[in-house]
């Protein structure tokens, strides 16, 4: 260990009037002395260091954004935007493992029967509206306090959460479609369906409360598909090609009617 | 732990304190090396606000990974060379400024200043000190501050292979004057 440096050669390193050789002399010899950090830390502006640390503490009192907002912001997507997306319900890993485990359940049941099928396809048109519904609930959602309070237009916030969800939820019905028994073009039927389904819940949405549009919506079409079931020759009319066309007609007046009335779709005091 | 008793600790106990989440210890190391870690930066960065941003950032590191610390070396050194890495990672962020390079003119070292010196470095001091501004950045950034060519480029703003030659250029004007 080289001998302590003096105070007043410090005083002149700190105020950055030593240069070449010594400085770095003098660098040296503070890195590992504890008695010239000391000395060192007398000539640093206090206010600055307290600043430094406040800083430090700000940051490390920061939670850890979740794996999903973390992601969003990488995309591009502005922190307030990726943490209201992050806290919408039906984008939380246990939704979307009870969604796995749904849609695990109704593609062995397609594989068993006919009615299996259309378990499946009811599940799969289902899911998406379920998480749209979900992401509108005051019950499920935690920071359903914080946005109906925020300086955000709540309609914003739940076309942004059903721009997120619809796409997730439809990925993974996609991707249990493909492990279904080699029914072609049946596999995708619920597609059409689903969408147009969500849309029309959003536009009745416009006009009751959106629990009693997600409801209503979901029971009268469970209710056609069973009714149109009864007959044995043809169990999935529900699904055929005549009710897709309906359901495209459906999702495209259902987006008119939607953006002719989104003012009207106010979460904060129809729920 | 108690303000106190932290105050009285080893920078090891320290860091050992703080891989255990304790904040009081990660306050008592930022006390002791924040400060001269700020003026060691300072001399190699003259944008303030990058320098106060390095060291925040070296302290959330050390908190975050107080337990890789393998011990052998000085805590001192350690934090150093999180800092000077971060400091880089600063300047990568953000617009470059003028680097500070410039050249201040000497004061005659005293006696005891030599003495101290000469007892260090022998005639290395001088022959450094004889190098120009350029050469003594690339060595200074390469040579005593243990970063990577590729490092040295960010800090000094300069192509790597424009510090790759100049490190030969000094190494061999130190040699001719050592010899």
């Amino acid at each position: 260990m080289s001998p302590h440096v003096q105070s007043e050669l410090l005083a002149a390193y700190a105020g950055g009037e030593i240069e070449g050789a010594r400085a770095y002399s003098i660098e040296a010899h503070v890195v590992e002395c504890a008695d010239c950090q000391a000395a060192v830390a007398r000539l640093v502006e206090p206010a600055r260091m307290q600043r430094g640390w406040a800083d430090i503490e700000d940051r490390l009192d920061t939670p850890r954004p979740a794996a999903i907002e973390a992601a969003l912001g990488r995309l591009g997507v502005p922190g307030h935007l990726a943490r209201l997306l992050a806290a919408t319900p039906s984008l939380s890993v246990s939704w979307l493992g009870a969604v796995t485990v749904a849609l695990a359940f109704a593609v062995i049941a397609a594989h068993e029967s006919e009615r299996g099928l259309l378990l499946f396809l009811c599940v799969a048109a289902l899911l998406p509206l379920a998480g749209v519904a979900a992401a509108f609930g005051r019950g499920l959602d935690p920071v359903f306090e914080i946005a109906v309070a925020a300086p955000f237009s709540s309609v914003r916030l739940l076309l942004l959460r059903t721009a997120a969800v619809l796409p997730t939820t439809i990925a993974l019905a996609g991707i249990a479609a493909l492990t279904l028994p080699g029914v072609g073009w049946t596999a995708a039927a619920w597609l059409l369906p689903s969408l147009g389904l969500t849309v029309m819940s959003l536009a009745l949405a416009t006009y009751v409360a959106p629990s009693r549009a997600f409801g209503g919506v979901t029971a009268g079409w469970l209710a056609i598909v069973v009714f149109s079931a009864i007959d044995a020759g043809d169990r999935l009319a529900a699904f055929d090609s005549g009710a897709q066309v309906a359901f495209v007609v459906l999702a495209l007046g259902g987006g008119i009617v939607l953006a002719l009335r989104q003012d009207h779709l106010d979460l904060g005091r129809t729920l | 732990m108690s303000a106190s008793l932290a105050a009285g600790l080893s920078d090891e106990k320290l860091l050992a304190a703080v891989a255990g989440g304790d904040r009081q210890a990660l306050r008592v190391l930022y006390e002791r090396h924040a400060p001269w870690l700020t003026l060691r930066l300072a001399r190699r960065c003259a944008d303030a606000d990058a320098v106060s941003d390095a060291v925040q950032d070296t302290f959330v590191v050390v908190w975050k990974s107080a337990a890789r610390y393998q011990g052998g070396g000085a805590v001192g050194a350690w934090m150093w060379g999180i800092a000077i890495r971060r400091l880089i990672d600063a300047l990568r962020r953000r617009p470059r400024r003028e680097f500070h390079s410039s050249e201040r003119i000497d004061v005659e070292p005293s006696a005891e200043e030599q003495v101290l010196l000469g007892v260090e470095h022998g005639d290395l001091a001088g022959a450094l000190d004889r190098l120009s501004s350029e050469l003594r950045a690339v060595v200074q950034a390469t040579i005593l501050d243990g970063l990577t060519s590729r490092e040295a480029s960010r800090l000094l703003g300069i192509p790597t292979g424009t510090v790759k030659t100049r490190a030969m250029r000094a190494r061999i004007q130190l040699r001719k004057e050592m010899a």
